[in-house]
């Protein structure tokens, strides 16, 4: 049955099965979901409160979300959990709620305020179903998020010391350091702390510091440069020579700000 | 007593399957339930409003749960709605199609329709909900609305007021008295929330004219009988109109001397009162506290009054304020543009005192950058007593544009042009421009990239490369130019922005028609020449960190020495000196610009393309229309001069109309001339400096596209070989 | 041409710090007096430190911190006041920085995205041929 989606007419005829069976069938090969949304829509119009309703709106957030249209995606899995709240389904709800704002963090990249959104959500789908694949693949997410967080931090952290603003960067690498240790910034940001407390003169901070990156990160290159530092030999060899003309290459053109 | 139940029957569901009702009921297979949980349970199911009637019987071992269901809204539809259209409905009514019916949400939704013609101003609107049965439990539901006919306001009347009459006032309101207009105007209709903007105009009115006691004490409001007419009367007081008197500034912040911010006070005494006058001196001084560095200052105005001769003493006292430091600046909404970009408007840094000031105008740098629809910068408590947290929330707007055209002329054959711009270049707020015009008439292509942060410095470096020809328009003979130019730009001091710049450019006249001056064949003969100049420029513009937001003066200087190697030698120097201020409560726009320029050569005469041509210095003449000409001859182009001056006078002021039409008129008047040349064939050519001067009017009008100028100008003093032009239509681009 | 001077940081005034007992004043009695530390050490129980410099920007050289004071007060176990120390700006280092980043797998927008998002946008100087 190929075509158009037939009209709201025709809808009226078919039971709820054959025009769910349609709406997954027309998911499953058209590459954009807008028509599989009309299908299920109709389901739920026709046969509200139906066993084939229920499985429409969770389809119909599915397919809104492989539409990339995460808005709608959101409202559809919030109206499955909120109509059907101890339905076997709302996990996967949930799920689907936290992957809208996950998704729409590598699409936006920069944007501080879907972050910390995707991480409630996927917190809150890892503690109600903990034993759920759900939960499994959610854990990994979370990570990845929570790790974009601290990318933003190290990036406004580095900001100010690259400006010799070292107050400002030490708070910011603190916050890494405290907030966020089972990411991989921490060590670059246990590093980051040597340099700063250093140039600020305070030698005995820098060696907390370096102790600490010793102790939990020895085997990372971060050591290395913070152990130089400290012993006072100054950094590795291919990390000096970076005349000016360099720096605006590297800045200007490649965007690398440090 | 209790019982307990092997399992549970549903019966008198047409639609919604058993298993859901089971559900909501919250009754398990098997549990010992009370009778109090029976009664919990109908409870739940008729709070879910799926059900008209329902009713436990447990009988035996089985419970059987007897519902009669809600019919559920097939469709929705509006009838005899003509001013709201039913998506705006839509948006108002509750019910929902494909969810249960209940008579109470539908009766909220017709109060609610009715609501929203109330807001659309028409009172007499009734709106009924109808039902009509499809069968199998499932209905339509229908409103059926009569919106009646709008209700105008027939009479505006005022009583306390003394000082203004009723017509004056009126001017000041939003809501309008009915008049002929009245269809076309919406504001004559009554809506509540105007009223309540309205008496907020009227105060800010009053107070501004140094009724420091204005109140309104009641608006009364009289429907007419048909309910589409009403009378309104605003009933106020406006208590003694004040003057300034006594203007003091006293420092209770020890090591702070007051004598730099009294002589930024502008208030005379004697002038009426106005809270207006008060803010902004206020904000001079805030300016100066951020100048000299000093944190935790607190200026508060202590006005004393003398009811004797209704006068007022205003003293600004500086004072320590709390210890305030800004935890973080946390930047949100930022999903292309790289965070550095905007952080480093920001001059305060983390871990500074708070200065409200320093954040707001840091708040105006990031909305300068153009890349923004809105950056709206809030500060709210931190984690800590001292700590305030700044929130920059951006939402960023298309940045670039590409375009691209094609053209084919019989002479010039098949051309493609490609424009690409992009303010935001990958989100690191650099500039990239870059025009290609490929073709037979290869009319101009450039290149530009500026990035603002050179080195992660306040320096600005700018590249441009240049390829353009001028196919004889408005001359009798083409130009070409080549070339590039760097340039770097830094601050030099608190508002004054300094820049050093190298250009070389390869630029020659060519095809020169045969009865042109011999002066531009001379220009020919000499072929392409090669200019390598290095020249300075300083800007000067108090509106950057400027004191005053009413006033502003900005100054350009630039100067370029060729003669670093190639063919040229002559210093260019040019001047513009601007004048703008916002006069009559800030509605008229008075702008005064000053302009002059002078190349001077040294061994060898300039050429047309060195020398300056009248355009964009007095309006109201074609490009190349005055300035020294060759009359000998029958083509008498333009020869532009080695000196140049001109004044222009504007004005700019809203001509009423509503503001979302964004038209404002201006006048202007011009007078200046373009003079000197080298060489004057022996005197035939006059080159004398003898003034033009035009007067005109603009219409200023803000499109999507951006703010266009429409200039109808009249010379007055010109030659009588100068070409007018008297209507021009240009992007006023705001500087 | 002049130069600008910016004040970052704060470190609170000598007769502030006089109120600060060494021995005596515990941690809020400091926050009282003196306000809270622009930064602290990393350990619970470590030092509070307050940094006030100045910047100077002259021309087309970067901003160079020209002055800076350092007031660390450093508490004992018992969350008294050990020691008030001062340092200077001759007691820094001037370290280099390094210039490795920790990958962040956040990817910017690429130039054929931002490239694509523009076709289409007209503004009103391309319309005019202003240049």
């Amino acid at each position: 049955c190929g075509g158009g989606t037939p009209t709201s007419a025709e809808f009226e005829k078919l039971d709820a099965e054959t025009i769910y069976k349609l709406g997954e069938y027309e998911l499953a090969n058209s590459r954009k979901g807008a028509d599989a949304v009309t299908y299920f829509s109709e389901v739920e119009r026709l046969y509200p409160y139906s066993e084939w309703a229920k499985r429409a709106l969770i389809m119909q957030a599915f397919a809104y979300h492989k539409d990339r249209d995460y808005e709608n995606s959101r409202a559809s899995a919030q109206r499955y959990i909120d109509t059907y709240p101890a339905e076997e389904d709302a996990a996967y709800a949930k799920y689907l709620l936290a992957l809208s704002y996950y998704d729409q963090i590598d699409e936006v990249g920069r944007d501080q305020g879907l972050t910390f959104q995707a991480l409630q959500a996927l917190r809150a789908v890892i503690e109600e179903y903990p034993d759920s694949d759900y939960a499994r693949s959610a854990i990994l997410k979370f990570d990845l998020a929570f790790d974009h967080l601290a990318a933003k931090e190290m990036e406004i952290g580095r900001y100010y010391l690259k400006r010799n603003h070292y107050t400002a960067a030490i708070n910011r690498f603190r916050v890494v350091v405290e907030d966020y240790q089972t990411t991989s910034h921490t060590p670059e940001a246990l590093h980051r702390l040597v340099e700063s407390y250093l140039s600020l003169g305070l030698t005995d901070e820098a060696q907390t510091a370096g102790a600490i990156l010793g102790h939990n990160f020895r085997s990372t290159v971060w050591y290395e440069d913070s152990f130089r530092l400290l012993t006072g030999k100054g950094l590795q060899p291919e990390v000096k020579g970076d005349g000016w003309l360099a720096q605006i290459y590297r800045q200007m053109i490649r965007g690398e700000w440090m | 007593q209790s019982y307990a139940f092997s399992n549970v029957v549903v019966e008198g569901n047409q639609l919604i399957d058993p298993a859901t009702v089971v559900k909501v009921a919250g009754i398990a297979q098997g549990e010992t339930v009370s009778d109090a949980a029976l009664n919990d349970a109908v409870q739940r199911l008729t709070a879910s409003g799926l059900f008209a009637t329902v009713e436990l019987v447990p009988s035996g071992s089985t419970l059987v749960i007897k519902v009669t269901e809600n019919p559920t809204i097939n469709v929705i539809s509006f009838e005899g709605n003509k001013r709201l259209k039913d998506e705006d409905l839509e948006k108002v009514v509750k019910s929902e199609s494909r969810r249960v019916y209940s008579a109470a949400q539908a009766e909220a939704d017709a109060a609610a329709i009715t609501e929203a013609y109330t807001q659309a101003g028409r009172l007499a609107a009734r709106v009924e909900p109808r039902i009509i049965n499809r069968g199998s439990n499932r209905v339509d539901l229908v409103f059926e609305i009569r919106e009646g006919r709008v209700t105008e306001i027939e009479r505006l009347s005022f009583t306390g007021n003394r000082a203004y009459s009723d017509r004056r006032l009126r001017q000041v309101l939003e809501t309008k008295q009915a008049g002929l207009l009245r269809n076309i105007i919406q504001r004559d209709t009554y809506v509540a929330d105007r009223i309540e903007f309205d008496k907020q105009l009227l105060t800010d009115f009053y107070r501004s004219r140094g009724y420091i006691d204005f109140q309104i004490l009641s608006v009364a409001r009289e429907f007419s009988r048909e309910r589409d007419a009403f009378f309104l009367t605003f009933n106020v007081r406006e208590g003694l109109q004040y003057k300034f008197n006594r203007i003091t500034t006293v420092s209770e912040y020890e090591g702070v001397d007051a004598a730099a911010y009294a002589d930024v006070v502008r208030i005379r005494s004697g002038a009426t009162y106005s809270p207006v006058s008060i803010d902004t001196t206020i904000s001079r001084m805030e300016a100066i506290a951020l100048r000299q560095g000093i944190n935790f200052m607190n200026i508060e105005p202590r006005i004393t009054r003398n009811e004797r001769n209704q006068t007022l003493d205003v003293t600004f006292a500086l004072t320590k304020g709390p210890r305030v430091f800004v935890e973080r600046i946390d930047i949100e909404g930022n999903a292309t543009t790289l965070d550095r970009v905007i952080r480093r408007q920001f001059k305060t840094v983390e871990g500074d005192p708070f200065n409200p000031r320093a954040i707001r105008e840091g708040a105006e740098r990031t909305r300068a950058l153009g890349y923004f629809e809105t950056a709206d910068v809030e500060a709210r408590p931190g984690t800590a007593a001292d700590q305030v947290i700044v929130d920059v929330n951006v939402e960023e707007k298309p940045t670039g544009s590409l375009t691209f055209g094609a053209s084919y002329s019989v002479s010039d054959g098949v051309g493609f042009r490609i424009g690409l711009s992009e303010d935001n270049f990958l989100g690191r707020g650099q500039f990239v421009s870059l025009n290609l015009a490929a073709g037979a008439d290869t009319r101009d292509s450039s290149f530009t990239f500026v990035e603002p942060a050179l080195l992660g410095r306040d320096l600005k470096f700018r590249f441009t490369g240049f390829y353009s020809t001028s196919e004889n328009d408005n001359s009798f003979y083409s130009t070409k130019r080549v070339g590039m130019s760097p340039s770097l730009e830094f601050p030099v001091s608190e508002l004054g922005r300094f820049e050093v710049r190298y250009k070389i450019s390869d630029d020659k006249v060519y095809k020169v028609s045969a009865n042109s001056s011999s002066l531009l064949k001379a220009d020919e003969a000499r072929g392409s020449e090669l200019t390598s100049a290095l020249g300075y420029g300083y800007r000067y513009d108090t509106r950057i960190g400027g004191i005053d937001p009413n006033r502003s003066f900005s100054l350009r200087f630039d100067q370029d020495f060729a003669g670093v190697g190639g063919d040229i030698q002559s210093i260019t120097s040019t001047g513009l000196a601007t004048y703008q201020m916002k006069a009559f409560r800030e509605e008229i726009t008075l702008r005064a610009e000053l302009e002059g320029g002078a190349v001077v050569t040294q061994g060898g005469d300039s050429r047309v393309i060195d020398r300056f041509s009248g355009n964009g210095k007095v309006r109201g003449f074609e490009p190349n229309g005055y300035g020294p000409r060759d009359l000998t001859v029958p083509n008498q182009d333009a020869l532009g001069g080695n000196f140049f001056a001109a004044a222009r006078v504007e004005a700019e002021f809203p001509l009423g109309l509503p503001e979302e039409y964004g038209i404002t008129g201006g006048l202007f008047a011009d007078i200046g001339s373009v003079w000197g040349l080298d060489n004057t064939l022996g005197g035939a050519i006059d080159d004398s400096m003898s003034l033009r001067s035009s007067i005109g009017v603009s219409v200023f009008w803000d499109t999507v596209l951006g703010p266009l100028r429409f200039n109808f100008s009249k010379a007055l003093q010109k030659e009588d070989f100068d070409q007018e032009q008297n209507f021009d239509l240009t992007v006023s681009t705001q500087f | 041409c002049t130069s600008i001077y910016q004040n970052h940081g704060y470190v609170p005034r000598e007769d502030e710090l006089a109120k600060v007992v060494v021995g005596e004043s515990t941690r809020e009695a400091v926050a009282e007096t003196v306000g809270r530390p622009t930064s602290t050490g990393l350990l619970t129980g470590a030092a509070w430190y307050y940094v006030g410099s100045r910047f100077r920007q002259y021309g087309v050289r970067a901003p160079e911190e020209i002055e800076r004071e350092v007031v660390a007060i450093s508490f004992d176990e018992a969350g008294l006041v050990e020691n008030v120390e001062r340092f200077g700006l001759e007691n820094g280092r001037a370290v280099v920085i390094s210039r490795r980043v920790t990958d962040s797998n956040v990817k910017g927008l690429s130039f054929l995205r931002q490239l694509l998002g523009n076709v289409g946008n007209i503004d009103a100087s391309q319309v005019l041929g202003e240049n």
